[in-house]
């Protein structure tokens, strides 16, 4: 169906490879140009070629645009807790790199790809509570003479200050398909793959959180096709799994009788509480969800259109057409929605009225990119 | 597709027939890729010590050429292999000679070697579809024959090169590196097994004879129906040299000529220009080296073609128009190879008079009684004979239009991607004896011209004017789609993708009779492969 086959186009992305180098910040004459600390909010994203770009909250500007070396990997982002560094995945996800938000000087670089392993990580980026590590969920293959190995996936543990050739400081094994992953209140990293599980950095031991794909519904309820490729949900300290699900009301497979329903698991990250649940009915493709943080049954969703939704309802409130196809969303402290991905502009929405306020032109598109918000410090 | 009554062909005499007598391959070519194969192949390939399977991974394979260019290309683009166009050409022919695949083995995936556009492959196993011919098509894996450690290995490359492919739709829902190690693989290996005794019967028969002249029909969308004589001659073993001379329908002379190559006996790949264009022909030689069928199409627009098939001897190749109305007055085209004789359309027509006459092609002027009977009859040029290759019909009842289902892609507008074209048929049919149309008893009157046009395919297209952006179709049912990339005019500025109806209509006022089929405009494919 048309919403499986939109999900495997953006999967589709991100496999590009490459070498990387390590090539210095970009000759950009806002890099003296000073930044607000005390928690001003800025929005990063990543485009094509490979460029992290930084932009005030506040007036809407590209405050810097760092060069990210290497190919373009799926421009995921994962921010320390004071909001200086940004660790960007690249070189076709085979890399880390770490920068300094402030001077686009790179702080942190991690080649995932050594000791004869070809190491993927599908969007699987972030870091501890304390800012100290800094974890990836490794997807390795090994090519031999004249034939590959399939290894198992792990969790790599990083320290944030082993510099420019960053190795794990161990690693753990963990179930293949991760994709999103979060750092919970307690340290425990949440793992969202067929279902969402919670490893220790520290032990390995892996709990599960919630079942997705193994879930134990009665039989008119179609296991779901869970999926994130994006990293949002800071703004309320929250991680959010979208899926998609159907409800036989007649014979399996009878679709004129069927129901067909958005769901999602949200984790409260700071108390580690899980919810599974329905949320709306699939009107429309939503490609990912944000809270709002005044009310946790209001989500807004982007894809075609930007959309808000009562949950407590199971209702659509109000949806806009977009100017054209978005990918990611995510909110600032004063609520304003950033939707980003796909194309190469921001567009920035009231929240109350779904209005377009503004739109931010950057240099390339920035496909699977995500669209974080940090709080400078 | 292939229901065009008028390219049916009959054999003429079986003096000319011996021209498909039969020879086997020397191996002078064969050693060449096989010292190359060791030269290059082995600097990472390992010797098994097994005489039988001499090589690592490609000793438990067979494949098509086209199979085994792909892996070459692979080698070269991810694994460092240096190897020169020559040498490379060595190695393909020798395993697609040594390690191939039989004609029973192709046969029923065809169509992805002759880049036909447009086909929906029916009754795949789901088992295969989730896993496998969901990215690529089923005749992919088809048209290849490995051992069940080697399917496993196959599993494993997808995983390196293609490391999302278990977080697709389809994928990500399920275990699927275990599920295709543990389940496809072994399924992949008895469905498509590497000792299928089909092989080992074809290297032990001999193979046909294609020197000579044969009669050939074919269809190009552009110029309409052709006949020919298409004469090999052998320059070095599985090397030809190539003619094509003839006319098609309208009287246009048809001149070609180029070069072929020979694969696993059967496999006939040659490249030509055609009246200028450059074409290639993707044929098979049928075991008794009676035939050779396939597609000819453009280089570079693959869904300019049309199929070609090329019989030993003098034939009547087709009929165009394969049908004439009660008390018409019509022009008919006989087309095949020395065409020799007095002309007959059966029954109740009459030849008025011969028009033009060539070795290739008669046009007549032929007259059907007003009271001639509904039905098809054998057409005759002096002792050669097409059966039921001409119809007399009371009134066109149904129309349909082929192919049922059709994909365009939008491109050009400054990228790398040019448009993807789609063309179409009408195909009439009279109601039959039960006076009904849409029922098993209609008379095929073959393909007749017929007005184009586009609607929309829903209430979502109509509303979307789809009609206005995808493209447009011109009066040979040849559809042109619109250009690529965003249009800020459409709704989310949408590219300019579309959901058609192909509509033909044949007749006037209360006759007219009309028939559509479903086109999808979508977006452009990026990566082509020989075998998609």
């Amino acid at each position: 169906m048309t919403f499986s086959r939109l999900f495997k186009a953006v999967a589709l992305m991100g496999a590009a490879s490459g070498a990387a180098l390590l090539t210095g910040c970009a000759a950009n004459p806002m890099a003296e140009q000073g930044m607000k600390a005390g928690g001003h909010e800025y929005v990063l994203t990543v485009t094509r070629p490979n460029q992290l770009h930084i932009i005030d909250t506040e007036t809407k500007d590209v405050v810097r645009s760092c060069d990210v070396p290497g190919t373009f990997g799926s421009g995921s982002i994962a921010s320390s807790p004071d909001g200086r560094i940004a660790y960007v995945l690249t070189a076709g996800t085979e890399k880390v790199v770490g920068f300094d938000i402030r001077n686009c000087d790179i702080v942190f670089a991690a080649n995932q790809s050594i000791n004869g392993e070809r190491v993927k990580t599908f969007v699987s980026l972030a870091v501890s509570n304390d800012g100290k590590e800094l974890y990836t969920v490794q997807n390795p293959t090994r090519k031999l003479n004249d034939r590959y190995d399939v290894l198992q996936p792990r969790l790599a543990v990083y320290d944030t200050a082993a510099g420019l050739n960053a190795k794990p400081l161990r690693t753990y094994p963990v179930d293949r398909r991760i994709t999103k992953i979060a750092v919970m209140g307690d340290g425990r990293i949440v793992l969202g793959g067929a279902d969402l599980t919670a490893i220790n950095p520290n032990t390995g031991e892996v709990k599960m959180l919630s079942k997705i794909q193994n879930w134990n519904r009665a039989g008119s309820w179609v296991p779901p096709d869970a999926f994130a490729m994006f990293n949002q949900g800071e703004h309320v300290g929250e991680y959010i799994m979208p899926y998609f699900t159907i409800k036989w009301n007649g014979a399996p497979g009878d679709m004129e009788k069927a129901e067909f329903w958005w769901g999602m698991n949200r984790i409260d990250l700071a108390s580690g509480e899980v919810e599974e649940t329905e949320t709306v009915p699939f009107e429309f493709i939503v490609f990912n969800w944000i809270t709002d943080p005044l009310n946790k049954d209001i989500l807004y969703g982007a894809f075609n259109q930007l959309s808000k939704h009562d949950i407590s309802k199971k209702e659509t409130v109000a949806a806009v057409d977009l100017d054209h196809t978005f990918y990611s969303i995510n909110m600032d402290s004063n609520r304003t929605i950033y939707i980003g991905g796909a194309s190469s502009d921001i567009s920035v929405h009231n929240p109350d009225t779904l209005e377009k306020i503004a739109s931010i032109q950057l240099t390339g598109d920035m496909s699977s990119a995500d669209l974080r918000v940090v709080k400078l410090h | 597709m292939n229901n065009n009554k008028s390219k049916r062909a009959l054999l003429g005499g079986s003096a000319l027939a011996l021209l498909g007598a039969i020879a086997a391959p020397t191996t002078v070519s064969a050693m060449d890729g096989a010292s190359v194969l060791q030269e290059k192949c082995l600097i990472c390939h390992t010797r098994t010590g097994d005489p039988e399977a001499p090589y690592s991974r490609i000793s438990q394979q067979r494949k098509t050429p086209e199979g085994w260019h792909m892996t070459i290309n692979r080698m070269q683009r991810l694994n460092g292999l240096v190897i020169s166009p020559q040498e490379k050409q060595a190695v393909i022919q020798y395993l697609a000679d040594t390690q191939g695949l039989a004609p029973s083995e192709t046969a029923p995936y065809r169509y992805v070697l002759e880049q036909q556009p447009n086909v929906v492959e029916q009754d795949i196993d789901p088992a295969y579809v989730e896993m496998c011919a969901r990215c690529h098509s089923s005749a992919r894996f088809g048209l290849q024959r490995r051992t069940e450690a080697e399917w496993k290995l196959h599993v494993n490359t997808h995983m390196a090169i293609n490391p999302t492919t278990e977080l697709h739709a389809l994928a990500r829902d399920r275990s699927w590196y275990d599920i295709a190690l543990n389940d496809t693989a072994p399924k992949l290996a008895k469905d498509f097994n590497f000792h299928d005794a089909a092989w080992k019967k074809w290297q032990a028969a001999p193979k046909p004879e294609l020197a000579g002249r044969w009669s050939v029909a074919g269809f190009l969308p552009e110029q309409g129906d052709y006949s020919a004589t298409l004469t090999i001659t052998p320059t070095s073993n599985n090397r030809f040299e190539l003619t094509l001379d003839g006319h098609f329908v309208d009287g246009t002379a048809l001149k070609g000529s180029g070069k072929a190559k020979l694969y696993a006996g059967y496999e006939w790949r040659a490249q030509l220009n055609v009246n200028g264009t450059k074409m290639r022909q993707v044929m098979a030689a049928s075991e008794d080296g009676q035939q050779l069928t396939g597609r000819m199409y453009q280089v570079g627009r693959d869904e300019m073609g049309g199929e070609i098939n090329a019989h030993v001897g003098t034939a009547i190749a087709g009929v165009s128009p394969a049908a004439i109305k009660q008390g018409a007055v019509q022009e008919i085209t006989i087309m095949g190879s020395e065409l020799k004789g007095n002309v007959s359309l059966g029954r109740g027509v009459s030849v008025e008079k011969v028009l033009t006459r060539d070795n290739d092609r008669i046009v007549v002027l032929a007259r059907a009684q007003k009271n001639a009977t509904v039905g098809a009859r054998d057409v005759r040029v002096g002792q050669s004979r097409d059966q039921q290759a001409l119809a007399v019909y009371d009134q066109v009842a149904r129309v349909a239009v082929v192919p049922a289902e059709s994909i365009a892609r939008v491109g050009g507008n400054g990228g790398l991607v040019p448009k993807v074209q789609s063309t179409y048929r009408a195909q009439a049919f009279s109601a039959g004896p039960d006076g009904k149309a849409g029922t098993a008893d209609d008379l095929n009157l073959g393909y007749m011209p017929a007005n184009w046009s586009v609607a929309p395919f829903n209430e979502t297209a109509e509303h979307d004017k789809d009609t206005k952006y995808a493209g447009s179709i011109d009066q040979q049912g040849i559809f042109t789609p619109g250009d690529a990339g965003l249009n800020p005019e459409r709704k989310f500025s949408t590219n300019n993708l579309g959901n058609l109806k192909v509509v033909a209509s044949m007749g006037e006022g209360d006759e007219q009779v009309s028939g559509d089929a479903h086109l999808l405009v979508t977006v452009p494919v990026y990566i082509k492969r020989a075998v998609q």
